[in-house]
């Protein structure tokens, strides 16, 4: 009971994680339209970050200022935000496939540099990070429950951060840009101006994530920001509904669920002779879930509730 | 659409009832371990097929402790994420004390730091090489829980620092190739060189597809070395000695296996490489290890010819043996603890396939230690869980690439530990 326990807050933490970059990826994706295919970047420059300014002192790296952790895991997010300024600057100005060849490439060029910066850590990442308060919980449960604790308030915060903004005039000034650019600038709307801004917010959001998993696994290493962590994060928004924040939280839940239980149903259900070929069978099953919503519900679990007028929605 | 629903149905039926049927077959009494294995990759299903080979040898003969092994085998698809993920279920959902895995070092990482030595389960991967264990394990963070049956760069160094000794160098520049390999394997031999009162003139860092490596070779010149070492792949091998010998530098060349070549041969040429000595790990010449290769051969229809099947065998009878020594009930702790008595050097000799096990679970039954002759030699641990494996020099002759010398298991740890 308590192993089911155990891995039910491993499991809710890791989700939890995912969610916030997912809803990072909503800001930018969902409520303004920009294709971002780079989401490991940010996400890997907030991972680094973190560790880098609020780890131990090693050989040969860089960093080991073992700052106090809010003020590090702020840190990495602030890095996260300067690169999404200068890849901003330099890319915002393509669209659609274009801008997402862009930032993918970005992304690789990210997980090089990692790789051969030996300051970096190198191939091998940085390990040896100390978590925050370990010593204060006796028990490794009883750790990793304080800890989801602090990821789902960061969650609930993110989330109600994000709500508040897209029910803003700001909001209602991103979806005008997604839908229609030079309606918005004819109305003396900058649109390259609160392009960056919501790309930034968005990259800061999934640097936030990035952060948090690297605290979560103590370590970080390039084989973390390869580009199937992009994949699998636009995966979660689009099965959850792009541009509805609810639905980012749950569609991350239910694939990050998918892709897990997946691969426990097959260990534990499969007959032996095809234990050894359920690695495959899982990337088919998590395939088919993919393509299914695609085909079956293509604007995702929740959909995007488009108010014509906040007041008239108020009346109603 | 509805074919579909119902053939996902089948197959979830299909699924269920081949479960009622593996559940009606098992023993009374059977105790899971975990494996976490990139099973999606072609390379990576056989090595848990050795790992799952070597879980049969031991339940041929009766189980570990009275109990027949399950191996409960998850995929890590390569990705820390799904890696970490399996081995928390594993060690949670199905309480293995006992996690075998992961290949890679990035995998296996996480999963020990948020894990196995967190929850006291005993980790033991077949194929990570990264040097970053070693250090874990120096720092005191593995509690000991953290085992390898897969040799370190660390040997390859240590080798090629004894060449440079026997030829009787007294200085010498070191060049390696900018990845993870190149660094660890640079720093490494260094370090020896330094143990053996060599001095090093330079360490320079070669990144790949330079059009020229002048400006390197330049700065390793000044330090006028009696002698280079290389770490490198045959492209940059090839420039970087082209350009050394060009501007007057030494013939006196050590390498890593890497430009083990024959392209290298022959873009160089001959005339400048006969002071050329390469080194090179190597499969110990032991019975066992061709044994283990004999036994592989009959039960796959093949050789073992993929990376790491030796060393995945091992791996899982060791950490079989240790857990029988360990016996029932066993947590992960007293598992690991246990590692050393069935890799005893001074232990009772036993054999890799199920005459050994039975034999080897006898001894330990009666409190003795045994010393496991496994597919990749006379296995034993450092005090990081680390092994190491006997290794060849090598030089290239008329006719190609000629073995020089090979240094056994026992030379190389003898070495290893002079240098420490």
């Amino acid at each position: 009971m308590i192993g089911v326990l155990s891995y039910l807050i491993f499991f809710a933490t890791v989700a939890s994680i995912l969610s916030i970059a997912v809803l990072g990826l909503n800001l930018q994706w969902g409520n303004t339209g920009l294709f971002n295919g780079g989401v490991v970047a940010f996400f890997g420059a907030g991972a680094y970050g973190t560790l880098i300014l609020g780890g131990i002192p090693q050989d040969g790296l860089i960093g080991g200022f073992q700052l106090p952790y809010l003020i590090a895991l702020f840190g990495g997010m602030v890095i996260a935000g300067i690169v999404a300024w200068v890849v901003g600057l330099l890319t915002l100005r393509l669209r659609h496939d274009y801008l997402a060849i862009a930032t993918f490439g970005v992304a690789v060029a990210f997980e090089n540099l990692v790789r051969n910066a030996a300051i970096l850590g190198g191939a091998q990442g940085i390990r040896g990070f100390e978590r925050p308060l370990r010593d204060l919980f006796e028990s490794a449960l009883a750790y990793n429950a304080a800890f989801f604790v602090f990821v789902l308030t960061l969650l609930i915060l993110t989330y109600l951060f994000l709500e508040r903004l897209i029910a803003s005039p700001f909001g209602r000034l991103l979806r005008a840009i997604r839908e229609d650019e030079t309606a918005a600038q004819s109305l003396g709307k900058s649109p390259s101006r609160v392009r960056l801004t919501a790309f930034i917010a968005g990259s800061v959001i999934m640097g936030l994530a990035g952060g948090l998993y690297a605290t979560f696994y103590a370590f970080i290493s390039p084989q973390d920001v390869l580009p199937i962590l992009t994949f699998q994060i636009w995966a979660m928004l689009i099965v959850g509904g792009a541009g509805n924040n609810k639905g980012a939280v749950m569609g991350t839940f239910l694939i990050w669920a998918a892709w897990t239980a997946s691969g426990w149903a097959l260990s534990r259900f499969a007959p032996l002779e095809v234990q050894l070929y359920t690695g495959s069978i899982q990337f088919v099953l998590i395939g088919f879930v993919i393509v299914g919503m695609l085909m079956w519900r293509p604007q995702g679990l929740f959909p995007e509730k488009l108010v014509v007028s906040q007041s008239a929605a108020a009346k109603r | 659409m509805n074919g579909l629903k119902t053939s996902a149905l089948a197959i979830g039926v299909a699924l269920g009832c081949a479960s009622f049927g593996t559940e009606a077959a098992a023993q009374d009494c059977t105790t899971k371990i975990g494996a976490v294995l990139p099973t999606s990759v072609d390379w990576g299903k056989p090595i848990a097929a050795t790992a799952q080979y070597a879980v049969d040898i031991a339940n041929e003969t009766g189980g570990v402790a009275g109990c027949q092994i399950e191996m409960v085998l998850r995929d890590t698809q390569v990705d820390p994420k799904v890696g970490v993920d399996a081995a928390k279920a594993l060690v949670d959902l199905d309480g293995v004390q006992l996690l075998l895995g992961a290949v890679s070092s990035g995998v296996s990482m996480p999963i020990l730091t948020s894990v196995t030595v967190p929850a006291g389960v005993m980790q033991m991967s077949c194929c990570s090489s990264s040097t970053a264990f070693t250090r874990l394990a120096e720092e005191g963070k593995t509690n000991g829980l953290f085992f390898r049956t897969f040799a370190t760069s660390g040997v390859q160094a240590a080798v090629g620092a004894m060449v440079a000794r026997d030829a009787g160098y007294e200085s010498i520049a070191v060049f390696y190739k900018n990845d993870d390999w190149g660094q660890d394997i640079g720093g490494l031999i260094a370090k020896d060189f330094e143990a053996l009162g060599i001095e090093v003139t330079a360490q320079i860092a070669i990144n790949d597809a330079q059009a020229s490596y002048r400006a390197e070779v330049t700065e390793a010149l000044k330090g006028n070395p009696q002698a280079i070492y290389m770490a490198l792949y045959p492209d940059e091998g090839t420039q970087v000695v082209r350009e050394w010998i060009s501007l007057g530098g030494t013939q006196n060349m050590i390498a890593a296996n890497a430009l083990k070549s024959d392209e290298f041969k022959e873009n160089v040429g001959m005339e400048f490489l006969g002071s050329f000595i390469g080194t090179d790990t190597a499969s110990p010449r032991t019975d066992s290890a061709s044994a283990f290769v004999d036994a592989y051969t009959a039960r796959f229809d093949g050789p073992p010819s993929g990376p790491g099947l030796p060393n995945s065998f091992d791996a899982t009878m060791i950490a079989l043996l240790a857990m029988h020594a360990a016996g029932e009930g066993a947590t992960g702790t007293d598992i690991a603890a246990k590692v050393g008595a069935i890799t005893d050097p001074n232990g009772t000799p036993v054999t890799a396939d199920a005459t050994g096990f039975a034999q080897a679970k006898e001894v330990l039954d009666g409190g003795g230690t045994v010393s496991y002759q496994g597919a990749t030699g006379n296995v034993q641990f450092d005090a990081n869980g680390d092994v190491s494996a006997p290794a060849v020099t090598w030089v290239f002759g008329a006719d190609g690439i000629e073995e020089q010398k090979y240094i056994s298991l026992t030379e190389v740890n003898d070495f290893m530990n002079s240098l420490q």
